[in-house]
């Protein structure tokens, strides 16, 4: 079984770790934005807070670094000519989404000491925009143009 | 762009719904388990049907433009690869619709409890750290990461 695996180069492992980071990384933020648009229409309910600021936390922001952690595997690893459109996209989603991701925390963690807040829809709000933003880098990233 | 690519960039929308709807519904199946109010766990498991519609739509996406894209760049269907992931897409979607249905059944109990005064119940707290159901999901998971492998070194290719 092992045999059949054993033209595996790094990049393949770069790859495989990219991916794995990126879909753990959508899915993460879709449960934020899930979860802040929920305390934000039920404010009554102080764990939604919580859980979105443990989810960011807990699983997002880790995924956010295994996904770059790939990227920059991969790009050592090719040898990659040129400065094609796709790479440029993927590259200006990643960086300044760990910004949206870093201030979504922020905001999460304030809006969980104060469930009541306006924090709420900003939360929901950079979530939504992040889970955008990664569609149209999947899109790019896979179809190349 | 091409067919391929049009191709390409449908199957793995489909797979980042299909990844990310199961990462949905493990992160609010874990807060219901830590949750003792049945509202509260009533809420986490409606919420989980978002993830619940991801893994139909990626599902279907992924094995539905996977075969056509085995056919359209000239894999054979008989490849290691191909029918590995085919049986692994099987054993997964089995294991999550089976495990999902102790879930279903759970939230109706949840609901249920909600609206009877909404006390914590050993009853819903066993239903939902139901061990068999969670080691499905486990299988389920697994198996979904075993057809990510797949794809990637290609075996058999």
């Amino acid at each position: 079984m092992l045999a059949v695996f054993q033209d595996t180069g790094s990049e393949k492992v770069a790859l495989f770790l990219h991916i794995l980071g990126a879909v753990v990384l959508f899915g993460g933020t879709v449960a934020v934005a899930t979860l802040a648009w929920a305390g934000v229409r039920l404010p009554d309910r102080p764990l939604l807070p919580r859980a979105s600021f443990r989810t960011l936390l807990a699983l997002v922001i880790p995924a956010w670094i295994v996904m770059r952690i790939g990227a920059g595997w991969i790009e050592s690893a090719e040898d990659i000519e040129g400065d094609p459109t796709w790479i440029g996209i993927g590259f200006i989603v990643a960086e300044p989404g760990l910004l949206i991701l870093l201030l979504a925390t922020g905001f999460a963690f304030w809006w969980s000491r104060r469930p009541t807040g306006w924090q709420g829809r900003v939360v929901a709000g950079l979530a939504t925009l992040y889970v955008a933003a990664l569609a149209v880098a999947w899109w790019a990233m896979s179809t190349k143009p | 762009m091409s067919l391929y690519e049009w191709l390409l960039g449908v199957h793995i929308t489909g797979a980042f719904l299909l990844v990310g709807g199961i990462v949905v519904t493990a992160v609010f199946n874990v807060f219901a388990g830590r949750t003792e109010r049945p509202s509260d766990v009533a809420l986490f498991l409606r919420l989980q049907m978002i993830g619940v519609v991801g893994i139909g739509v990626g599902a279907l996406t992924t094995l539905v433009i996977g075969l056509w894209l085995v056919h359209e760049v000239g894999y054979g269907y008989g490849e290691f690869w191909v029918w590995g992931a085919v049986l692994l897409w099987v054993v997964a979607m089995a294991a999550g619709n089976i495990g999902g249905r102790s879930q279903a059944a759970a939230a109706q109990l949840a609901s249920r409890l909600a609206a009877e005064g909404d006390a914590p119940s050993a009853e819903l707290r066993a239903a939902v750290r139901d061990r068999r159901a969670n080691l499905l999901f486990v299988l389920s998971g697994s198996a979904t990461l075993l057809v990510l492998v797949l794809m990637i070194w290609k075996p058999g290719a």
